[in-house]
């Protein structure tokens, strides 16, 4: 009777063990870019989505793409323009730890880090030189400039499911170029996927991610009966 | 609740940051030659003594500029007015011109100073705009007061850099 009491109580406190390499895979938008987009436009969009692998629930390989641009008029009246594809990959670690008595979830605790990349023309025009002292004025402009800028990204996060599959999330994120500007080159304002081109910077997303191809837990719950049956 | 009010803090924190976006210049836009005045001892005993420093008692800094006759009129700003103990000035290049004159008066005698350079745009940033900075070519100097002229550093930028050494005739 006791010994299969223990066995009873291991079955179920054991569920790591059941947890295949591949767990599925999740695809997440980001909801904050886009409303950042809509409702304080300063001439920046941006939207994103991404994918993410879920192996034995500990790390998270993940891909990110999305496109950005800004339309921006400094006080000067310099008008700087883009428009570009960004992708950034990398991977998160589950920092959960699971207590051996808590129920199994779904729900994850992250930190992880990013590769950003993108390659993106831009346009600067109306740049105004004038000479103080001996006079003259002109307008300069810096058509179809093309550059590659890559960066690097420290990211924390949560996701919870909401309901079975469905997922909410947030992350904050931490930006470093690691390109730096050619001398000479016309330095871009904002790069897409990165921000504005001012040094470190931050990042914020709230995501909406649905996780395809799960785990069933019913071979788990099979065990289980199988040794009710034999306690009767 | 604890939970709660943290990540409402978090999340207020990243909308500070993202609005604190600093758009003014913060870079200094002042591109200028620099001139040192210098008085040569070439008989001193030390040999630390053979170059000093020049000491101008009253001097006066205008450039010339063509007009449409073709004649070299002065601009009407002058750029040093009387001004007295220097020993050295700096002066602005003509950004849409290879060659900047400038007429100097010290003490009581007047020198001709005709730069050649070439010019070059330099995009800053979005906030500071674009500079012109120079390449020197030569310098011509008429002698009345001074001796000779030395270009010591050529490129003409916002750095301070000693671009032009002019000695004065010695006695």
């Amino acid at each position: 009777m006791n010994t299969v009491m223990a066995q009873k109580k291991k079955q179920i406190s054991m569920p790591a063990d059941s947890i295949r390499w591949l767990n599925g895979f999740t695809v997440n938008v980001d909801v904050a870019s886009l409303a950042t987009s809509t409702f304080i436009s300063n001439g920046i969009y941006s939207s994103e989505a991404g994918i993410q692998l879920d192996l034995k629930h500990k790390f998270f390989p993940t891909l990110e793409v999305g496109v950005a641009g800004a339309n921006k008029v400094s006080n000067d009246n310099i008008n700087f323009k883009t428009n570009g594809l960004f992708e950034r990959i990398g991977v998160d670690f589950n920092l959960r730890k699971k207590k051996p008595d808590s129920k199994p979830t779904n729900n994850l605790f992250t930190a992880g880090i990013r590769l950003g990349m993108s390659n993106f023309n831009y346009n600067v025009t109306n740049v105004s030189i004038t000479d103080n002292y001996w006079g003259g004025s002109s307008i300069i402009d810096y058509p179809t400039q093309n550059t590659t800028k890559i960066w690097y990204e420290f990211v924390v996060g949560v996701q919870v499911e909401v309901i079975r599959n469905l997922y909410l999330g947030w992350n904050i994120r931490v930006r470093n170029l690691l390109s730096t500007d050619i001398t000479g080159e016309v330095s871009p304002w904002y790069i897409p996927g990165y921000g504005q081109n001012n040094g470190s910077n931050y990042g914020f997303n709230y995501t909406l991610g649905y996780h395809f191809w799960q785990q069933k837990k019913i071979v788990k719950k099979t065990s289980v009966i199988l040794i009710q049956k034999k306690e009767k | 609740m604890k939970k709660y009010s943290f990540i409402v803090f978090v999340f207020s924190l990243f909308l500070i940051i993202s609005c604190a976006s600093d758009e003014t210049c913060t870079q200094t836009k002042y591109v200028k030659l620099t001139v040192n005045f210098y008085h040569p001892n070439p008989l001193d005993t030390i040999i630390a003594n053979r170059i000093t420093t020049l000491s101008i008692d009253s001097l006066t800094v205008q450039g010339l500029k063509k007009d449409s006759s073709g004649k070299y009129t002065p601009v009407d700003s002058i750029l040093y007015n009387n001004q007295k103990n220097v020993s050295t000035i700096n002066l602005p290049l003509n950004n849409f011109s290879t060659s900047s004159i400038f007429k100097i008066r010290f003490n009581a005698i007047t020198d001709t100073m005709t730069i050649t350079h070439s010019n070059l745009n330099d995009y800053l940033s979005l906030e500071c705009g674009c500079i012109i900075t120079h390449t020197i070519d030569s310098v011509i100097m008429t002698n009345h007061y001074i001796d000779s002229a030395r270009i010591k550093i050529h490129d003409v930028n916002t750095i301070n850099a000693e671009n032009i050494r002019l000695y004065n005739k010695f006695k």
